[in-house]
């Protein structure tokens, strides 16, 4: 057996659609995931109960089962239930799993925001909502920003575990080839290379989002 | 304008305030001394409800306000200004857009006529040229005069200040100290709780001494500092000066 480059270039333009498979699924996903993560953290942070105690038990259990057994419980058990497609059932595992991360990430960007600032806030006769949307949320989201963009790396890697219901991303497809033209480094290498390709895009964006913003008024 | 009656308020099992009962009048300054742990920021901040209180009451402007009324609670702020320790300036708006926050989004004037006015009260704390500058990009008591500037833009009736020198450099108290002195001449209604005894004698109408959530003794600079009646207070005074 003999690494074969020519492999590399041959089979390359098959995994396309799976490229693009895997950057829908990542993006639903994460779109899906920050708008959970919000709404989680907003109900962590509460007061009530009645806000904060599903909040928290969402995050114990998505925080405390592996993605992929999330992906097969949706996969499986709610489909019968729902009729979900893989694709639908991959994105809103995908987004659920997300979500309690990004509602962590958030939570602590915004507790990291000095109690000064609500307090100066509200001193000047804001409600708590509107200290939080004018002065609370823009620090915090600007906090938010390395660590959110770790976890959208994370989440774009995760997708790969889809292929365990029938999406056919790129590590799916890769498997896929190999099982008939027996190369399966090779097609590893080309799976390799688009998640690379990926990460870069995301690393360049949210480089360049951090730079954007601390320009913009520093602490 | 201030009424407080009977106040207490505990922080868990810690009695901080046993019952204060305190008047401010329109145009006086009132000065609270008194060592670290004494209470007396707490009572400060027991004023615009910063801190709930157990017992008592709190009266402006002839109203009592109601602890559970956020309502009521953020009307009243809007007359009570507060200037603290750590300045609190908002990191990521221009030393402008912090003076004019409140007055935009609490009052609702228009943007124009807030600016109008925020340049006024920035020039009155002589820092109009730094209006477009961040907060991180001052010193601190360039931060608290802006913090200065961000209160009075509001219009308050009267202005709490919270140790406003305590956190500056020496050398950059005096031109905050200056800027409240200024404030007083024009007859400004404040309250506040300073470490400064010279310029609690020269700036207060009435002198208040706190020690261990009570009121030990008040009156007039030259008496509080002069011919001071109690013990407690003759030795927290013989400590420090």
């Amino acid at each position: 057996m003999y690494y074969d480059f020519s492999a590399i270039v041959k089979y390359f333009p098959f995994f396309l659609p799976a490229a693009w498979m895997t950057i829908q699924v990542t993006v639903v996903g994460i779109l899906l995931g920050v708008v959970l993560g919000l709404l989680t953290s907003f109900s962590r942070i509460s007061e009530n109960s009645l806000f904060n105690i599903p909040a928290k038990i969402y995050i114990y259990i998505i925080r405390g089962t592996p993605l992929l057994l999330q992906l097969l419980f949706i996969y499986f058990g709610l489909r019968s239930v729902f009729g979900f497609k893989a694709f639908t059932s991959a994105t809103l595992g995908l987004g659920i799993h997300n979500g309690a991360y990004i509602a962590e990430i958030f939570r602590g960007a915004i507790q990291s925001i000095a109690v000064g600032q609500m307090e100066a806030a509200r001193s000047l006769g804001m409600t708590y909502y509107k200290a939080m949307r004018r002065i609370i949320l823009p620090q915090a989201f600007k906090r938010a920003i390395p660590p959110l963009g770790n976890q959208f790396i994370i989440a774009l890697k995760d997708s790969s575990l889809a292929s365990a219901i029938t999406i056919n991303e790129l590590l799916l497809k890769s498997q896929q080839l190999a099982s008939s033209n027996y190369r399966m480094m090779e097609m590893l290498t080309i799976a390799a290379m688009f998640y690379l390709f990926y990460t870069s895009i995301f690393t360049w964006l949210f480089n360049k989002i951090e730079t954007k913003l601390a320009v913009s008024g520093s602490r | 304008m201030i009424k407080i009656r009977e106040l207490e308020k505990w922080f868990g099992n810690l009695h901080v305030l046993k019952g204060i009962n305190l008047d401010v009048n329109p145009r006086e300054v009132v000065v609270i001394i008194g060592a670290s742990g004494s209470g007396k920021s707490t009572l400060l901040r027991c004023i615009n409800f910063l801190e709930k209180f157990q017992k008592g009451t709190v009266e402006i402007d002839g109203k009592v306000i109601e602890k559970n009324n956020e309502k009521m609670i953020n009307e009243m702020r809007i007359h009570v200004g507060m200037v603290f320790q750590h300045f609190n300036l908002f990191p990521h708006m221009t030393v402008l857009q912090n003076v004019i926050e409140g007055p935009t989004q609490v009052k609702g004037i228009p943007k124009k006529d807030a600016i109008k006015m925020g340049r006024y009260y920035l020039e009155k704390v002589g820092l109009l040229e730094k209006e477009n500058s961040y907060p991180s990009m001052l010193s601190g008591g360039q931060k608290q005069r802006v913090a200065i500037a961000r209160a009075l833009a509001m219009e308050p009736s009267v202005i709490l200040f919270d140790e406003p020198t305590s956190a500056l450099d020496p050398e950059l108290v005096g031109e905050v100290l200056s800027v409240i002195k200024d404030l007083a001449k024009e007859g400004m209604t404040m309250v506040v709780v300073t470490h400064e005894m010279g310029f609690a004698r020269e700036v207060a109408d009435r002198v208040i001494y706190m020690d261990d959530g009570i009121i030990v003794e008040e009156g007039c600079p030259n008496k509080i500092f002069d011919e001071p009646k109690m013990q407690r207070t003759q030795d927290f005074l013989s400590q420090i000066w």
